[in-house]
This record gives structure tokens, sequence and C-alpha cells, in this order.
């Protein structure tokens, strides 16, 4: 039976990318500790396999065919398309096509119908936060693009029974395999919108609380009631949900939280301790 | 109500050459669109952001202004003005 060794989650902010020196040394010191124990944390688990849970930010998919969720099964994929990524060192990332087949076989299995990808460009919402971390070479990895962008988004509820789908989908397995999950994005942010700068810290805090408490219920109604008005990068709070779920909610430790009004983000970075450290 | 060819052809300027060829020539780009409704080509020929707003993905909005060259500041002056606007028509009814 393969094994879940690590669920985390990390802010992916372009401007992490893009205008990194435009936040002041001491938060920019923060943010690469917060990094370096992510990095520290996913190495220790020595996945196999990397399961990344992030948006496509209009890559992929377009008003002609824009899935709720879509895996990628591909042998590999193609590296971040966005020309000021370009200096990152995945040009050509590692699928894992085995259990990406078996995680859509499982998800057809339990009511669930993902679309399919044999080769998905991954932008910078699934390598900055591994870049950051300094992974390189990377696992191989098995994209699920979640719409978080383009509404009707999937249901809250339902990206938290992604995160128990996946979970089955990894017990199932017959093999002997390692399996990480890293959810990105989040947590307030709004892109394109008039609030476009604003971040919600008091909605970020409460937010880290109702995971750590882990009452799936109340989670669920804090998020109905407060996502939308935390801007539309808020959104992508639906990928944490997948990584939570698939923690089974236990013990959330939320690692680093960097409000960074420059990179327009409230940056936020997690781990679920399975062993119940 | 998203606009389709107006979404469309921010998609596709997302492609270096096609942004760089939009910068020099935005007319003939334009016409490669021939299904793009009038007043939505002419809010693009105005750079008019209240407009713009709403017809497509918020995303694809300020990615668009990005690859024809506005800086951040342009585009957050004129898109934080479409929330007062809005704000304003809520409380004239």
């Amino acid at each position: 039976m393969a094994s879940l060794v690590g669920v985390f989650a990390s802010s992916h902010a372009p401007l992490m990318a893009r205008a990194w020196e435009s936040v002041d040394a001491l938060r920019r010191d923060q943010v690469t500790a917060t990094f370096t124990e992510l990095a520290a944390r996913l190495r220790a688990a020595r996945p196999d396999v990397l399961v990344v849970v992030s948006p496509d930010h209009w890559v992929n998919f377009f008003l002609d065919n824009l899935p709720s969720v879509c895996i990628g099964v591909g042998e590999t994929h193609q590296g971040p398309p966005e020309p000021w990524l370009r200096h990152l060192p995945y040009t050509s990332i590692a699928g894992h096509p085995e259990f990406a087949l078996h995680l859509a076989r499982s998800a057809l299995e339990e009511g669930f119908e993902p679309s399919l990808s044999h080769h998905l460009e991954l932008d910078h919402g699934f390598v900055i936060p591994l870049w950051k971390m300094g992974i390189d070479p990377l696992p191989p990895l098995v994209p699920i693009v979640v719409n978080t962008i383009e509404p009707p988004l999937p249901s809250l509820g339902r990206c938290l029974a992604w995160g128990d789908l996946v979970r089955t989908a990894i017990e199932r397995h017959p093999g002997d395999l390692r399996v990480a999950i890293l959810a990105t994005g989040g947590v307030s942010h709004s892109i394109g919108e008039p609030d476009m700068g604003r971040i919600d810290e008091a909605f970020d805090r409460e937010c880290f609380e109702h995971l750590r408490a882990s009452d799936r219920e109340r989670l669920l109604a804090f998020l109905e009631q407060r996502l939308e008005a935390a801007g539309n990068g808020a959104a992508e709070m639906r990928n944490w949900l997948v990584a939570h779920g698939a923690a089974q909610g236990k013990e959330f430790e939320l690692i680093g939280y960097h409000p960074c009004r420059e990179w327009y983000v409230g940056c936020g970075f997690a781990a679920w301790n399975l062993d119940g450290r | 109500m998203r606009d389709y060819w107006l979404s469309k052809l921010f998609f596709d300027l997302q492609t270096p050459a096609a942004a760089a060829e939009y910068r020099e020539n935005r007319d003939r780009v334009l016409d490669r669109y021939p299904l793009l409704k009038p007043e939505v080509r002419s809010a693009v020929v105005r750079e008019d952001v209240a407009a713009l707003t709403g017809r497509v993905n918020p995303y694809l909005l300020r990615f668009y202004f990005f690859a024809i060259g506005k800086s951040e500041d342009w585009f957050l002056e004129r898109i934080r003005k479409t929330g007062s606007a809005a704000q304003d028509g809520v409380a004239r009814g």
C-alpha cells in the first residue's frame, strides 16, 4: 500500500519572482526562512510522488474548455510558460502516470469526474513554491488543477471531498509509494479587481484557526460566509481544502504567515503533521 | 457576463510574440477578431478599464494592461476607481 507521507500548503505569489525586492529585507528573510522550513519538511518526507494542487492561470485552459478539476497524467509536464520564470530549472518536469491514472480511476469509481491531461504546462502556481523551497531535482509530480480562477468554481465541500478521495486513492494503491501533497495559493488577495492589493489579515488568521480546530462543518461554514469577500485570489483556499481533506484535518500547523501588500498576497505556509507530532 | 472574443484576445496576447505585434500594430491584430463587438473594441482602443471590467476575467484584465506596457500604478488607479464607481452607483440606487 502506498502511504501519505506529507501534506503541505504554500502561497505562490508571482511577485515573489517578479518583484522579490519590493518587500523589505527583514520580511524577505522571514519568507525565506519559512520556505527553508517547508523544504526541510518536504525533503524529510522523502516522497516518491508529489501531488501538487494549484489553479491554472489561463495557460492550459480557456473559456472553450474549463474543467473544474483536471489531473495531469502525462509522463512529463512542461515547465512554466511565463517569460519571467524562464530562469527556473524546471523546463521539463517528470510526471508519474501510473499513480496519476490510479488516482483518476479511483476518482471515477468514487463518483468524481475529473478531466485528464496528458500534457500540462505548469504555471507559476505549481512551480514558485517548489523553486523558492529550492527543490531541484523535483520528485515526479502529479498535478491536480482546481478551477479557482473563473466562476462557477467547484464547491468548498467538494474540494474537501477531493482531499478524502486523494487519500483513499493513496491507501488503495498497491505499490510501495511515498506520496506527499502540496496545495498552493491563497490566502487573502485580490487580483484585477477594485480592491486589488487588499489583504484581509483577520480573515487569514481566522482561516488558520479553523484549519487548526479541524471541525469540518465549521470550517466550511466560515469559508462559505467569508471567503468571497477576502478577494478573488482567496478562492485558492479550495486547494488548501484538498490538502486538509487528504490529511483528515490532522494537526494543522501554520509554518509562516507573511502579509505582504507589495506582493498583494497574505502569504501563508502550512503543514499537516500526519504522525501527530 | 464574460465577452468571449475579448477574453480570447487577452488570452492570445499571453504569447510574447503576439503581445509584441499588438503593441506594434494594435488595429491589425484587432481586425483578426471580427466578432469583437464594436463597443468592446472601442473600449479596448480607449484603454477603458472600467468598461472592460466584468467582461473578462480579472486575471486576464490585469495581464492585458501589463502586456501592453501599462504600469502597475496606472492599472491600480483605474481598477480601484471602478470599485468606487460601483459603490456610488449602489448609493444612488
